[in-house]
């Protein structure tokens, strides 16, 4: 028998969860809720007698001060009653945790078949409210019906005995597993068993795989071990291992790339190799702080003698774009298991954040799966409680509205982590694997969760997409987990060390055994979630949490103890041979046996053709607009644009100083209220020395050329760092692309080989500006299939293709955070210089955009010109000799003179004719065009002879003046004041759109 | 930094982790800084007794999400504690030493009953720190203001300081007879302020969650068990401080030269530490 406990908040005390519904559907729906409160209910599927009941209740689950709770249901006033619960199978963090406490109060542990689920009713009042605004509100605020189940109930169909009655999302799989063998008597057949089982297989791949299962040394070996045609568990590990998420076919594929009405087709054989992997090789020989990269989960640098940094990003757009919470927590929690399985394991410093979705107030006719608003509410909480609650800082973080979002969002997540450079004896970022070392899995249990995940992400978002692959992370049970690897790393008890995210085991056990050259797995060994799992489903299950170590015989106790002691359960499921095969039993019978080179071996390179069409040629101008008379009008109707504006309610949501290493926030200035350039921490807390770290975004660009969205996204990170007192010469990238497909289709893909050579064009520029600049890149990732096909108002769908974006994360050494700076003005009378030259650059721009345009002369990066003026930037910081530096970024100088003013909380008079710029610019282009290469800084009058003397002959103008009458007062051509605005009324401009949001 | 730091015997401190606590480096930090050798030690070692609290002079509950805070912040960590160490943390606070709890550990704290201690009853749940009226988690600096007539070890000599808040479950709340018991007894050690140290006046966001009467922090009568929702441990470095760039700016302007010293965050563990 069941039991139901329901709390809530005592009367008199303010329900603020409530109150958060009650705005949303005002805010989002104009429906007029009067009042809200949140009953939280725990549903106990267990033995239990009264008093064991009674001492749960007053104990564990009800604060004697603040809430009341009763196993009848509470006695509520409310016109409607909304019930909201977990799915069967979903992750219920708190129920989890309430079977723990159970356990610690009563010593009773959960018995087969027992459950402890938690849910909540939300008790609503107000006039005239409809069983139809319930739904509304039920299935557009408060559940998502992929995780979520939900019940209505009014005041008159409600029994004040009964409640919400018994509901237990138990999941009850009644099913026996079996390992089912495929017939490969033909292509076609083996086709169609992969569309069947949802494998993906790429029909390119489907004879290779068929000729070697038919092979007669396979065959016969396959027979000593009971095999004959291949199992479904082999299968699913081949679509897993060949799918383009975990094999990167496109970057390693071949493309024929040709200029229309150039003839000749230059051939490039795997963009990773020639753009990615060649020149950091070549920037490795150079720098030898470039410790270990593009093997390992995560790249490694060298932080100081004793210590690495490790650093990686990552996406997790499908499954966010489904249920946005769950995929944005299970994709920060995700990422932050790379630097911890990176070398013998990082401890994770932080993370960053950045959101790319559809307009917040879209209103037109497509019907994406989640409105934009909402969407954005949940993959901000998502990566809210998954950083906050793993006790890792998000000191940086950017968002991004753009309507070719709404097909797919993006969500980029990036870990940084530090190892020592020697822990027990050995560098740190070396690891392997030999013959007789155990294969053990620790963290979470195996479920249904995540099958088929990674198969899924490479494919188009569609009505026929898995649901199953959206999970809810878990950071309780990894950060658990991270103290206790990383104790067993500095004790020496870890040989290997890999996270299991995509693939699940499939990936990380085949991966890790490449080292030693096979391994035998017992599947029968692996902890479930539940029984009546398929062995392939344990196989490839990407249930979360879960780490994947090496550890020898000898070492086994000491691991055991150590994993009991942190509460992480850790389980040997099998041992690392020679045997060169990938050996899998379940109770004793061989259930998969494959070679372990297999996926070596002649699979055919994916191809593409990549057809460049210039933006001339595509019909691209600079747009007739005549000159605004009212530039400060401008100025503060684009502060207030939605991709410039203040975005302080998010950035504050997150916990970016846990760890006590924060030296530059996320918002800086006198009234701490504007975004800083970059983020610098204090990772080793008895030091000075500071970590770097800035990610830009500038797919806008890409409308015109994505050459040149690259070299700007890559010139605007690395500003961003010598902006807060990075060194140039220490400077580390992280590559994240997220492309439409580009695969080209007459009608499912017409624009394919358009994309294809964007794709390319954006690699070269890659390779040119990384090279140029002397940044090696660290770590990458790419992210293809940013497509949807969204419902329309006729029952039709039209395909929204995402723009080609590319967010590239730049970490950086300083070498004594004393010298960092912020972009806040500091005291009136101080020098403002410009630093860079401003041209004719409006393509692409925020302004533009504005007025609707797109226009055709894109910034452009010249580093050759750049790097001289970065090197003095670089000495005007070490030097003290800058009071405050701002990178100019997108908006141009208009809107970085404001933000840099608002900052400071001071006035600012600026004459732009005295900048140096390329020829005679009108005033609007001298204002916001977004030319490359930019900086603006104060200086204080004693430090204006050294500071010009440095930037003698460079291209560097002092405009201006800080002031303290609190104007933003700026004169363009022929000596006319074209602004001329109070700094705090841009500031209120600038924050009100978001401004009332908490 | 302190005479402490150069004494042959150094004062001893526990810092608790595991179960999802995170604060606990820069808590152990804090505390060396300030002169103590600190060691960061698991919870379940403490249970096991393979450390003894008897080792110890003063003993942190720090910040994080112990159980994932999933059934109120630092419930399930006090109901663990409580059922499975005996009475060693009431002997360890009936010893005379030192008891701070942060945050996530301020929350252990009054679950335990340890806070607020009236009458030397170290069992009774009479005061709780619930959801922010703001709704939501929140991470900023508070200007705080230390109740100079309480018997707070770890506020001693410290008026107006500021410190940051991360929490989404800081909401002081009790009865008014217990508000105004906490306030004669001189144990509501700290109050959220305005810039100017004036009394923040339950106005968000000076007062960040809503907590009544602005407590950010009490103490027990003796004044030797302290719990706070601000970060003491975060301020461990000047460059932490939001304006410090502004501060450190306006120091060289004026010739004069800022960072060495103490901060106000350490200055709460060396005034533990100077204790002894």
């Amino acid at each position: 028998m069941p039991h139901r406990l329901e709390i809530t908040l005592r009367p008199d005390l303010l329900d603020a969860e409530g109150e958060g519904v009650r705005r949303k559907a005002r805010d989002y729906f104009g429906l007029t809720l009067d009042r809200v409160r949140t009953v939280h209910v725990v549903t106990m599927d267990v033995d239990l007698n009264t008093e064991q009941l009674e001492a749960l209740r007053c104990e564990v689950f009800t604060n004697p001060v603040t809430q009341i709770s009763s196993y009848a249901p509470l006695d509520l006033p409310f016109d409607w009653c909304v019930w909201v619960g977990c799915r069967p199978g979903v992750r219920d963090n708190p129920g989890a945790t309430a079977a723990e406490a159970m356990e610690d109060l009563l010593g009773v542990g959960l018995g087969p078949g027992e459950g402890v689920f938690t849910s909540r009713r939300y008790c609503i009042g107000g006039r005239d409210l409809t069983e139809a605004d319930m739904r509304q509100i039920a299935a557009e605020l408060l559940a998502n019906d992929i995780i979520q189940q939900w019940r209505v109930f009014s005041a008159r169909d409600w029994h004040g005995e009964t409640g919400i009655g018994y509901i237990l999302p138990k999941v009850m799989l009644n099913h026996t597993p079996t390992v089912t063998t495929i017939a490969t008597e033909s292509d076609a057949a083996l086709q169609a068993v992969s569309d069947q089982r949802n494998l993906a297989l790429n029909p390119a791949d489907i004879p290779t795989i068929r000729s070697y299962f038919l092979d007669d040394r396979v065959r016969t070996e396959r027979a000593a071990v009971g095999l004959c045609d291949p199992t479904d568990i082999e299968l699913e590990y081949i679509s897993q291992a060949r799918s383009d998420h975990c094999n990167h076919n496109t970057f390693g594929g071949l493309f024929r790339y040709r200029e229309t009405g150039v003839g000749d087709t230059e051939i490039i054989d795997s963009l990773f190799k020639t753009c990615i992997e060649a020149p950091t090789l070549a920037l490795q020989k150079e720098k030898d702080w470039v410790v270990s990269v593009l093997w390992d989960n995560a790249g490694v640098g060298r932080f100081d003698a004793d210590h690495h940094y490790v650093v990686t990003g990552e996406t997790h757009n499908s499954p966010s774009n489904m249920e946005a919470y769950g995929g944005a927590i299970t994709g920060i929690v995700g990422v932050y298991r790379d630097p911890l399985g990176t070398g013998r394991g990082s401890k994770l410093l932080m993370g960053s954040y950045g959101f790319c979705v559809g307009p917040r107030d879209y209103d037109g006719p497509l019907r994406p799966r989640l409105h934009p608003r909402r969407l954005l509410d949940g993959v901000i909480e998502g990566v809210r409680d998954g950083g906050n609650k793993s006790g890792i800082p998000t000191p940086f973080g950017q968002v991004l509205f753009h309507h070719g979002y709404l097909g797919k969002c993006l969500v980029f997540v990036t870990a940084l982590g530090l190892m020592p450079a020697i822990s027990a004896g050995e560098p740190t970022e070396q690891k392997k694997t030999s013959p007789g070392e155990l294969v053990i899995m620790c963290g979470g249990r195996v479920g249904k969760d995540g099958i088929h995940g990674v198969t899924a992400s490479s494919e188009t978002y569609s009505e026929n997409t898995p649901a199953g692959h959206v999970q809810i992370g878990d950071p309780y049970t990894q950060k658990k987990m991270h103290d206790f690897l990383l104790e067993a790393r500095d004790r020496g008890l870890i040989r290997f060390v890999t996270d299991n995210g995509g693939g699940g085991l499939s990936s990380s056990v085949g991966e890790s055994a490449r080292f030693s050259g096979g391994c035998v797995v017992e599947l029968d060994k692996i902890p479930l979630k539940y029984d009546g799992l398929d062995q392939w489903e344990i196989w490839i299950s990407e249930s979360q949490e879960r780490m994947t170590v090496a550890v020898a015989p000898g070492d086994l106790d000491a691991f055991m103890a150590l994993s009991a002691r942190h509460a992480v359960e850790s389980t040997v499921i099998g041992r690392y041979t020679d045997s060169g095969k990938l050996h899998i039993t379940w109770k004793g019978t061989t259930c998969a046996y494959v070679d372990m080179d297999l996926l070596a071996r002649g699979f055919p390179q994916w191809d593409f053709d990549a057809e460049w069409i210039t933006p001339e040629l595509r019909g691209l101008t600079e747009p007739v607009l005549g000159r605004p008379a009212d530039l400060g009008g401008v100025l503060a109707d684009m502060l207030a644009r939605p991709n410039i504006c203040s975005k302080e309610w998010i950035v504050r949501q997150y916990d970016h100083e846990v760890q006590g290493t924060s030296v530059i926030k996320p918002l800086v200035g006198k009234d701490r209220d504007v975004p800083s350039d970059g983020a610098v921490i204090r990772p080793v807390l008895k030091s000075c020395r500071g970590l770097a770290f800035s990610q830009a975004l500038l797919p806008q660009y890409s409308a015109i050329d994505a050459f040149h969205m690259t070299a700007c996204t890559i010139d605007e990170a690395l500003r961003r760092l010598l902006a807060v007192g990075a060194r140039l010469d220490e400077i580390g990238g992280v590559d994240n692309f997220c492309w439409p497909s580009i695969q080209y289709d007459p009608a499912a893909n017409p624009d394919g080989k358009f994309k294809a050579a964007q794709l390319v064009r954006a690699c070269k520029a890659l390779r040119e500006t990384c090279l140029a600049y002397g940044v090696p890149l660290l770590s990458g990732k790419d992210s293809m299939y940013v497509d949807g096909h969204l419902a329309g108002p006729y029952g039709e769908t039209r395909k929204v293709s995402g723009p080609e974006t590319l967010m590239f994360s730049a970490t950086g050494i300083v070498e004594d955070v004393h010298r960092c700076t912020t972009s806040d003005v500091k005291a009136p009378g101080d020098g403002i210089y410009v630093i860079g030259t401003t041209a004719d650059e409006l393509g692409g721009s925020e302004y533009y955009e504005m007025f609707g345009y797109v226009g055709v002369h894109v910034p452009r990066v010249v580093p050759d010109a750049f790097i001289p003026l970065y090197r003095a930037v670089e000495t005007a910081v070490v030097r003290g000799l800058v009071a405050s530096v701002h990178g100019v970024y997108r908006g141009g100088l208009g809107i970085h003179l404001a933000l840099c003013a608002m900052g400071g909380g001071l006035g600012m008079d600026v004459d732009l004719t005295r900048m140096v710029s390329a020829g005679a610019l009108r005033d609007d282009t001298a204002l916001f065009s977004e030319s490359a290469g930019r900086f603006v800084v104060t200086v204080a009058p004693d430090r204006r002879k050294v500071f010009e003397r440095l930037f003698g002959g460079l291209a560097c103008a002092r405009v201006g003046e800080v002031t303290d009458n609190g104007r933003l007062k700026v004169t363009g051509a022929a000596g006319r004041r074209i602004v001329d605005a109070g700094v705090s009324d841009l500031k209120a401009c600038w924050q009100a759109p978001f401004g009332d949001l908490i | 930094m302190t005479s402490q730091a150069t004494q042959a015997e150094p004062i001893r401190a526990l810092v608790l982790c595991g179960y999802g606590l995170n604060c606990d480096h820069e808590t152990a930090h804090a505390l060396e800084l300030a002169g103590a050798r600190a060691d960061r030690v698991h919870i379940n070692s403490l249970i096991d007794g393979s450390v003894s609290l008897d080792d110890y002079r003063i003993m942190v509950f720090v910040g994080g999400f112990s159980w994932g805070d999933d059934h109120g912040a630092g419930v399930i960590q006090a109901v663990r504690m409580k059922g499975r160490m005996g009475d060693s943390l009431l002997d360890f606070v009936a010893a005379g030493k030192l008891v701070m709890g942060i945050c996530n550990g301020f929350q252990v704290l009054v679950n335990l009953g340890l806070l607020p201690g009236f009458d030397g009853d170290y069992r009774r749940r009479t005061v709780a720190l619930t959801y922010n009226d703001c709704g939501n988690f929140r991470d900023q600096w508070v200007h705080l203001r230390a109740e100079t007539a309480s018997p707070c070890v770890f506020t001693q000599g410290l008026t107006h300081l500021e410190l940051p808040v991360r929490h989404g479950e800081g909401k002081f709340y009790a009865s008014p007879e217990i508000i105004d018991r906490l306030g004669a007894d001189g144990q509501i050690a700290l109050k959220y302020a305005g810039a100017d140290g004036s009394p923040a006046g339950g106005r968000f966001p000076n007062n960040p969650n809503g907590s009544v009467a602005d407590i950010a922090g009490i103490c027990d009568p003796t004044g030797r068990v302290f719990g706070l929702m601000p970060h003491p441990e975060s301020f461990n470095h000047w460059t932490t401080h939001p304006d410090w760039t502004r501060i450190c700016d306006r120091a060289r302007r004026e010739g004069r030269s800022v960072g060495d010293g103490p901060t106000p965050g350490t200055q709460m563990f060396i005034n533990a530490v100077n204790y002894f």
